[in-house]
């Protein structure tokens, strides 16, 4: 094949890759307001449909620009959706055994497709030298697992999260309206330390209150930080290989580009986010008001640092 | 010992209290991300002088209080270095007490348990074996799962264990790691420096202060010591697809030695330096470089290639469409003369360009030719870029194509091989017969960036147990039962909890089954972490 028609086949796949996602959220969507398993095994496999040809939207870019496929915004775009959704797929839905996020999540896909069709898309295009180095298939594929982790932790999760506690909060002041307040169990922990309130990573006691279509939110709240945990190390490492990659190009690793600066911002958020959760005890709204901001950082460093201010990673074009 | 004044003793302690606690430490941090955001938004001098000119012109209010506030170097501002310094010492203050309670806990031998049935998770199994033996199979059950096991001191048959010290490990390695990457920035930057160096094919350029190209950027502990090694730049290549889109930046150089010896060949590119005796060489930029020859009346007086620059292209207008100047000042003659000059590589391009209207890129040279302006009168500035022409008179103006030669004074080109006429004043002709290119390298060193990559991979280990591993202590007791031994297992993980459940169940499994297994035969799974 040409790499006219690979271009051509990339472009087609991520219609059919947009359009099953947005089928898929539906689907999803649909699910949660019915409760039919067969929603939500069609809602699946049309997502699934929607992956392979995203991944189809990705592989036949490489060949058409004879690159990597993350050489612009366009291209980091579709690999970002393509990872949210797998990583939805794989962990919430394979690990977790919850069905219900699968509209967020997929929701989170289509945004950044559509964003990326309608506002950053350029042909595709042989890398400029600036980007050509070996160092964009290691910092680019870390930076972007990381941004869609943390975007799925961070940004879904939490949001979810969010929603779920407004919810059982007002059922809870419902039931203690009505009842005596419940007891509360206390910890049995006699060796923890006391700077180490040790259970960050625990939903809390039982509440008892019914909890509608999504996931308790204490587990919500869980989920949401094991997610961003699983994302710190990847960014770490992104932000690491980043400031290789400028000492190799630049002659410096830091320079406090606008880029550099907007990533560090990101994982300066969550590493507080982590310190606030593991040994400050925070949980639930006030960690998830961290865990927000960490995500508008995030969308920061991706969208307004390309599109508005002007630094080294300009070049880059959309 | 009631006191209404403070002693300086006491508030040193409070001081010392305040920065060890978490929240100033994350306080700090925030305050670091928010200098980082005005830093972004705002425009900063080591990044992008020119555009901090703009802003200070375009909004003279706010840009005077901006710069009183230094927010246009916010890095090197001294708030942002207070905060940075104020920071490290709370981290310091942090890890210190920490790094001392974790060497504690390592000498220490886990410490017995006086009540064993009131921890979260608690079983009891009845075996068939001796206490001593039950004790000796869960004490093997638990060395192999690495845990640090400790007998009970009175000879009690009972075990206290612990695992996951990994995690404090980790996370102490993940924080001092920060304070290695500070040493190597202040070390690196402090010794190092960044400057700009402008070499013509077929010229060498020498490491030596004199030779950069306008100002370095030095660090504080920079002393001066220039290497003397030489970069030879053999070519230099730019080449772009028909889009225009730059395709590959090269100069291809010779890296000499100080005496001027070849150590050996390299091509630098973008993202591909090239190194010698600790310098970093870096393809920076490139432009035009014409050999402009000026003679009076046949003898040389001036056979220089030089460096032109381009303009900034307006709005919609390809850079690389835009011609480039440059000026030859010739203080021998009388009177003086200055020329400017402006370059069209490729004539083809300024034919359509005539034609169209419409600026065309000019990616490759094709028959050049330059436009020049002749002034005469006294030359007052000694840059080579710009001519002062406020006391000059202007004279010819004309167009010398590349290859060939003009009369200076008349505008009209001169055969070639025609003999100089003695006629007075004497006859000046400029030629231009050879187009070179020149590279922009910069060269900058750093000896820090070793230890900066070395602490910056220790980040990353200590980061993984810090986040993946946790605490667990298990502590176990053997009392006899009949003819047999109940064995009783407390325990409880300090993170993870859910997880050391299933690992608990399995774990008593295992000691239950381990009691009655002579040591040698048994073989045990082990679980992984």
């Amino acid at each position: 094949m040409t790499d006219l028609q690979w271009g051509r086949l990339s472009n087609d796949a991520f219609n059919v890759a947009l359009f099953a996602y947005v089928a898929a959220m539906v689907g999803y969507f649909a699910y949660l307001a019915f409760r039919r398993d067969t929603l939500w095994l069609l809602a699946r496999t049309v997502a699934l449909v929607g992956l392979g040809a995203n991944v189809v939207a990705v592989v036949s870019r490489a060949f058409a620009a004879h690159r990597v496929p993350w050489g612009n915004m366009y291209e980091y775009s579709i690999l970002l959706a393509l990872l949210v959704v797998a990583g939805y797929l794989l962990i919430v839905e394979g690990f977790y055994k919850v069905r219900t996020l699968g509209g967020f999540a997929l929701m989170f896909a289509v945004f950044t497709m559509a964003i990326a069709v309608s506002f950053l898309y350029v042909d595709p295009l042989p890398l400029v030298p600036a980007l050509n180095s070996y160092w964009i298939k290691i910092h680019v594929v870390a930076a972007i697992s990381g941004s869609s982790l943390f975007a799925l932790g961070g940004g879904v999760l939490t949001t979810l999260f969010l929603i779920q506690d407004r919810r059982e909060r007002r059922q809870l002041a419902v039931l203690r309206s009505q009842d005596p307040p419940p007891i509360m169990g206390g910890s049995l922990d006699m060796d923890a330390p006391p700077d180490f309130a040790a259970d960050a990573d625990e939903p809390p006691a039982v509440s008892g209150v019914r909890r509608g279509f999504l996931p308790a939110a204490a587990t919500l709240d869980v989920m949401a930080y094991r997610v961003i945990a699983f994302a710190f190390p990847i960014w770490t490492f992104a932000v690491i290989a980043g400031a290789i990659w400028a000492q190799e190009a630049w002659g410096r690793y830091w320079g406090w580009d606008p880029k550099e600066t907007w990533s560090f911002i990101t994982w300066v958020i969550y590493a507080g986010y982590l310190h606030a959760r593991s040994t400050s005890g925070w949980k639930g709204r006030p960690a998830a008001a961290v865990a927000l901001v960490g995500f508008v950082s995030l969308l920061i460093t991706y969208y307004v640092v390309n599109l508005w201010i002007v630094g080294l990673h300009s070049y880059a074009g959309i | 010992m009631p006191s209404s004044r403070v002693t300086l003793r006491q508030s040193l302690a409070l001081v010392w209290r305040t920065l060890r606690s978490m929240r100033t430490a994350l306080i700090l941090l925030l305050m670091l991300a928010l200098a980082s955001v005005a830093g972004s938004l705002v425009p900063q001098l080591p990044n992008s002088p020119e555009r901090v000119i703009r802003y200070q012109l375009d909004h003279p209010l706010v840009g005077a209080l901006y710069g009183r506030l230094g927010l246009f170097d916010v890095y090197g501002s001294w708030w942002f270095v207070l905060i940075t310094t104020l920071l490290f010492v709370s981290l310091v203050a942090c890890l210190l007490p920490r790094t001392r309670a974790l060497i504690r806990t390592l000498r220490q031998r886990p410490v017995q348990a006086r009540e064993i049935d009131g921890f979260r998770l608690y079983q009891e199994r009845v075996v068939p074996a001796d206490p001593a033996r039950a004790i000796d199979g869960s004490r093997r059950v638990l060395r192999r799962r690495l845990f640090r096991v400790a007998r009970d001191g009175d000879g009690r048959a009972a075990l206290a264990a612990e695992k996951g010290a990994l995690r404090e490990i980790g996370s102490l390695l993940f924080h001092w790691a920060f304070l290695l990457i500070v040493a190597g920035v202040i070390y690196g930057k402090g010794t190092g420096f960044t400057g700009r160096v402008v070499v013509i094919e077929g010229k060498t350029w020498v490491d030596a202060q004199a030779n950069y190209d306008g100002q370095i950027r030095a660090g504080r502990f920079f002393n001066g010591d220039f290497t003397g090694t030489g970069i030879h730049l053999r070519g230099f290549e730019d080449t772009y697809r028909r889009t225009g889109q730059p395709m590959d930046f090269v100069s291809h150089v010779d890296l000499l030695d100080p005496e001027g010896n070849l150590v050996r060949r390299a091509d630098i590119r973008v993202n591909h330096p090239a190194s010698i005796d600790g310098l970093g060489i870096y393809q920076y930029g490139f432009g035009w470089a014409p050999v402009v020859e000026v003679r009076r009346d046949g003898e040389l007086i001036a056979a220089e290639p030089l460096t032109f620059v381009q303009d900034t292209a307006p709005e919609g207008v390809p850079q690389l469409a835009m011609p480039w100047h440059g000026v030859l000042k010739l203080p021998s003659t009388d009177p003086q003369l200055g020329i400017q000059l402006e370059l069209w590589p490729d004539s083809r391009a300024f034919l359509q360009q005539l034609q169209t209207g419409q600026p065309v890129a000019m990616i490759q040279a094709f028959e050049p030719f330059m436009r020049f302006a002749v002034f005469r009168g006294e030359l007052t500035d000694l840059s080579q870029l710009s001519l002062d022409t406020s006391v000059m008179r202007a004279g010819t103006r004309g167009i010398v194509g590349a290859g060939t030669t003009v009369d200076l004074r008349t505008g009209k080109p001169v055969e070639d091989g025609q003999a100089p006429t003695g006629q007075a004043p004497s006859r000046l002709t400029i030629a231009f017969p050879e187009l070179r290119q020149y590279s922009v390298l910069q060269v900058s060193r750093d000896r820090g960036v070793p230890l900066v990559l070395l602490a910056a991979i220790l980040v990353l280990i200590g980061l993984l147990p810090a986040l993946y591993t946790s605490r667990r202590k298990v502590w176990v007791r053997a009392e006899p039962n009949g003819s047999g031994t109940i064995l009783k297992v407390g325990g409880f993980a300090l993170q993870r909890k859910t997880q050391f459940e299933q690992e608990f169940a399995k774990l008593v499994d295992a000691m239950a089954r381990a009691a009655d297994a002579p040591a040698a035969k048994e073989r045990e799974r082990v679980d992984s972490l």
